[in-house]
């Protein structure tokens, strides 16, 4: 049977032996059990057997036994201290170094501008309707006041597949869709694809987006109009953005209006703008009280409802927005192009 | 429409300077789209609308600018000197289709000697854009540009028997216009003949033989009124787009012609010409003007804004509209005939609100009786698809649905394509049957600019010819995959893209969108290399393709890299309703894990161990995991080494380990016996 300082001595040595293969914080756990362990650990165990000496040899095993106490948790400080610390491999050398990134794809400006366009009108309460892009002459033109062999539809130039079948030449065909199958009230907007027969140039392509609104309730009025338009383009250009509104002249639509905003580019300062052409605004969309007879080709009774329309191009606005000089960007998809818009 | 502002004068006395007017016409509708100085006068370049001919001269713009500046309208009057003979002795007129030409009047005028136009003339001539020629050609011009009466004179001597006959071309008749163009005629054209033959297409252009030239002394002026279909339609037909069809096929006054005769036959005058007495006027139906009644009620329901009765009849009357009254605020309108939009209530109100300034109607947001509820699954999904693509790195775009119908024969998709019947080219001639041709040349753009990676995806339309011929539209998905997908870094290699990236970004579109997972077969597809192809099936229905671009294809648009491509029919997809999503307990209780690895004949493919291992049914199985697989080395030809991990798990308490044996014991039984696997 060894004297308690000599198991001191024999347990300094464990706990060195210990210490040394000691390489994480569970295997610690174990020293600290070991030594500390409220039952059996080595420590505990040595004071009971202090305990247990007599009067005279107390005193200095007593000073032995708390040094080497002490002695323990400094080791399991230490050992603790070192486990957690990193890695030589796992730190930096050079904290400056570019890091490392994943690359988010970006959407098609196109798509962003119309969500953007969606989200305003969603907000007040419209729903997103849709419609197919292959059309009859019915509902692209008849139904909506374009009388057959009519000079008004020149100005809407068309790609026709047959006698009966030719590609919409924007998206108001879905304003007969919707009134011939859901009674008022209605207010919803169309975003979608138009075709027209245009030879390319900087701002016409045979093929871009439109998006139509439409709201059909009773006592609908010109100032109904006047003010979601001038909310919606507020909402998109921002609060201080000038606009005006001029007589215009649409088949499916009377009263018609046009809308055109200050020109973003020059604000009217610059009488050689290549943007506004000097004129100091750029027009944007179409609108309109619902003309009579457009409510007549889906019964519904004019003197009982009235509604408002307007159809804007997304890419022409969408180029005014982002200061895009070329309609033809949105369909090249080039990556250089593209990728700037994953900055939303 | 070229606009002079001192040609305005000539009607109304202007007292806003030229350079102030533009403001004014856009305020009324009549958008300026250019100012410019011609001669000393300012010209205006106004867009009118195709409802509007009465702005196609200068007349109706200066009404326009009267009712708009309360101005009263000049109207001048037109001298004639006149010769003994009546125009009946000098002409014989004969209107034999009274359908297609309503009305028509003429004059005869004598002695005109023909010159160059004075110089007032010529400047009015300049101001619209046009070449003055001679006098006559000018005051015809100036005429039509004035009331827009388009308006013919014929050399009277060169006129057959002096005779004037208005009827349908015959088979086989033939003119050569004034351009010097041969026209073959068909009887559905309304023609101006003389005792033998057509000498002008009537509204449209004169004939050649029948035209003013320096010699020319007795001259027959035309003033007439054709129907629009039937000059629309013959102009469309021969390709013919003249002052006087464009003016026609929108509508003239019926009642400018005699006005539009005297004016041209007064003018002649100061050239030696003496008039015929008595206005020729053929109408034999007589147009009564129509009538359109208006409430003042009804103006502020549409308009949102009280308007004073006071504005609404002195309007009205200055555009030329005669109110009758019927009862307070209740009037029957009386249309004028140059006026041929107006027809309806509402195309009186537009008139009060386009006169009372669109700036003073307020502005009112719209009131909401009631809200839908939010629906539109399929712009929801189709988002939600977009984003999960975009953060797989995908870059989204956008390609013409017009498609070349040359190239896209090389994919053989399957579909009937839709032919345009008026393309714009032979190169857009077709609509797209695939979303995937755009995307290769997207691709192929790319590289030839700096890329060296290309991930890219487009969400649209393929349109075909259904089998019973109905049109089809369907919405698809197309993606494609090529090139470097990780760049090279200081901290890591490049990464090429790979077909699992592809398949991953599929499965994952799946699982986000929240429809059961998709299986893949196997299967060659006239894209792909074959071999390198599966079919995505869901509900054992086909949904799309994925695989690797056969050469043929990349070659035929020079695209060199080797590219990855996948298309999925969304439309059939979004019908389905996706699961509804509900909370699933976290476990509580610790799971076990097992590692299996096991050898199997290289014609087993993974999908027939996942079908095995499905079908079995195991007891706790929460899932497994293929985690290693390889070939060759030191493995016996034609043999897969495959490494699974199961997972298993009790719901409400601590697995035996026994269990977990047992299930292990199981899974091995059964693969040994279906697929004759051999445990390494």
């Amino acid at each position: 049977m060894s004297s308690l300082p000599e198991k001191i001595e024999q347990y300094r040595q464990v706990l060195n032996d210990l210490a040394a293969k000691t390489k994480n914080i569970k295997e610690l756990e174990e020293v600290k059990q070991a030594f500390l362990g409220r039952k059996n650990g080595h420590l505990t165990l040595l004071f009971e057997e202090l305990k247990q000496l007599p009067p005279e040899e107390k005193r200095a095993a007593g000073i032995a036994l708390n040094n080497f106490k002490m002695e323990v948790q400094k080791t399991l400080a230490e050992l603790e201290e070192q486990c957690l610390r990193p890695r030589a491999e796992k730190t930096v050398s050079d904290l400056t170094l570019p890091g490392k990134r994943i690359y988010w794809g970006a959407p098609h400006p196109l798509t962003l501008f119309q969500r953007k366009i969606e989200k305003i009108f969603v907000s007040m309460g419209f729903s997103v309707e849709d419609g197919p892009e292959i059309e009859t002459d019915y509902y692209n033109f008849e139904a909506l006041n374009f009388p057959p062999y009519h000079p008004a539809r020149d100005s809407w130039d068309t790609l026709y597949i047959n006698d009966k079948l030719l590609l919409r030449t924007h998206t108001s065909p879905v304003q007969i869709r919707v009134m011939e199958k859901k009674k008022p009230p209605i207010r919803i907007i169309i975003p979608g694809k138009v075709y027209r027969r245009e030879t390319a140039d900087p701002t016409h392509l045979p093929m871009f987006h439109q998006v139509e609104g439409l709201v059909v309730d009773r006592g609908i009025t010109f100032a109904h109009l006047k003010g979601t338009l001038e909310y919606f383009i507020k909402a998109l250009f921002g609060e201080k953005v000038k606009l005006r509104f001029r007589p215009s002249f649409f088949p499916f639509t009377e009263p018609s209006a046009e809308v055109d905003i200050e020109c973003l580019a020059c604000h009217g300062q610059d009488s050689q703008c290549r943007v506004c052409g000097g004129t100091g605004w750029k027009e944007i969309l179409g609108a309109g009280l619902v003309d009579p007879q457009v409510f007549k080709n889906v019964n519904i009774d004019p003197e009982k409802y009235s509604g408002w329309a307007f159809g804007l191009g997304i890419d022409r606005t969408a180029m005014l927005a982002y200061e895009i000089p070329e309609m033809r960007y949105f369909y090249e998809n080039d990556l250089r192009f593209l990728r700037q818009f994953n900055r939303r | 429409m070229n606009i002079s502002y001192d040609w305005l004068k000539e009607y109304i006395d202007l007292n806003v300077p030229p350079e102030e007017l533009a403001k004014y016409f856009d305020q009324i509708g009549l958008m300026v789209e250019s100012t410019r100085e011609v001669n000393g006068q300012t010209v205006y370049e106004i867009e009118t609308y195709a409802n509007r001919p009465d702005t196609l001269g200068h007349l109706g713009i200066a009404r326009e600018l009267a009712t708009l500046f309360g101005l009263p309208l000049k109207m001048p009057g037109w001298q004639l000197s006149e010769l003994e003979q009546s125009t009946f002795d000098l002409i014989d007129i004969q209107v034999l289709d009274s359908q297609l030409c309503p009305r028509y009047c003429g004059l005869v005028v004598r002695g005109v000697t023909v010159g160059p136009s004075p110089e007032w003339l010529k400047k009015r001539i300049e101001a619209i854009g046009l070449r003055p020629i001679n006098n006559i050609v000018d005051i015809g011009n100036y005429v039509c540009f004035s009331l827009g009466q388009p308006l013919h004179t014929f050399d009277l001597n060169r006129l057959k028997e002096a005779r004037i006959i208005v009827r349908r071309a015959r088979k086989g008749e033939f003119i050569r216009t004034l351009e010097g163009q041969l026209v073959e005629l068909t009887p559905d054209m309304l023609v101006i003949a003389d005792d033998s033959k057509p000498v002008a297409l009537a509204g449209i252009i004169g004939g050649e033989e029948s035209g003013i030239t320096e010699k020319t002394t007795d001259v027959f002026i035309e003033s007439a009124n054709f129907d629009p279909v039937s000059i629309r339609l013959t102009a469309k037909k021969l390709g013919l787009s003249t002052d006087a069809s464009y003016r026609f096929e929108r509508g003239v006054d019926i009642n400018a012609a005699p006005l539009g005769a005297r004016m041209a036959a007064s003018l002649l005058g100061q050239f030696g010409g003496k008039v015929s007495r008595g206005l020729l006027d053929v109408y034999p139906n007589q147009r009564k003007p129509r009538s359109v009644p208006l409430r003042l009620k009804r103006i502020s329901e549409l308009l949102g804004i009280e308007i004073p009765e006071e504005f609404v009849t002195r309007t009205l009357t200055s555009l030329g509209l005669k109110l009758n009254e019927q009862k307070p605020g209740v009037w029957v309108a009386e249309i004028p005939s140059f006026r041929v939009d107006l027809e309806r209530e509402a195309d009186l109100i537009e008139e009060i609100a386009r006169f009372f300034g669109y700036d003073r109607i307020p502005s009112e947001v719209t009131p909401t009786r009631s809200f839908e509820l939010p629906g539109n699954q399929e712009q929801d999904c189709l988002w939600l698809l977009k984003e999960t693509l975009l953060h797989y790195g995908f870059d989204e775009v956008i390609n013409f649905s017009l498609a070349d119908p040359e190239k896209e024969k090389i994919w053989q998709t399957g579909y009937q394509p839709i032919e345009l019947r008026n393309p714009i080219s032979s190169r857009t001639s077709i609509l797209r049957t695939s979303l995937l041709p755009g995307l290769v040349e997207n691709a192929v753009w790319n590289y030839n600019r700096e890329a060296n990676g290309v991930h890219i995806f487009e969400t649209g339309k393929v349109y075909f010819w259904e089998a019973d011929g109905q049109q089809g539209e369907e919405l698809h998905l197309g993606l494609l995959t090529s090139g470097l997908k990780e760049q090279k870094s200081w901290a890591q290699p490049a990464r090429e893209t790979d077909y699992f990236s592809l398949k991953g970004a599929i499965e994952d579109l799946f699982f986000y969108l929240g429809y059961e997972a998709p299986a893949f077969e196997p299967e060659d597809h006239s894209f792909f290399e074959s071999g390198q192809s599966v079919k995505i099936l869901t509900k054992n229905e086909t949904a799309g393709y994925l695989g690797l671009l056969k050469p043929e294809i990349r070659k035929a648009y020079e695209l060199e890299k080797l590219a990855y491509a996948c298309e999925l029919n969304l439309a059939d997809l979004f019908d389905r309703q996706p699961r509804a999503f509900v909370f699933a307990p976290v476990p509580r209780y610790p799971g076990m894990v097992r590692d299996l690895s096991f050898l199997v004949e290289a014609q087993v493919n993974f999908q027939a161990i996942d079908v095995q291992l499905k079908k079995l049914n195991v007891p706790y199985l929460e899932r497994f995991e293929i985690y290693d697989r390889f070939e060759g080395g030191s493995l016996p030809a034609g043999q897969i080494s495959y490494s699974v991990r199961f997972f298993f798990r009790h719901e409400s308490r601590t697995l035996l380990a026994e269990e977990v044996e047992r299930a292990m014991l199981n899974i091995i039984s059964h693969l040994k016996s279906t697929l004759k696997i051999q445990l390494r």
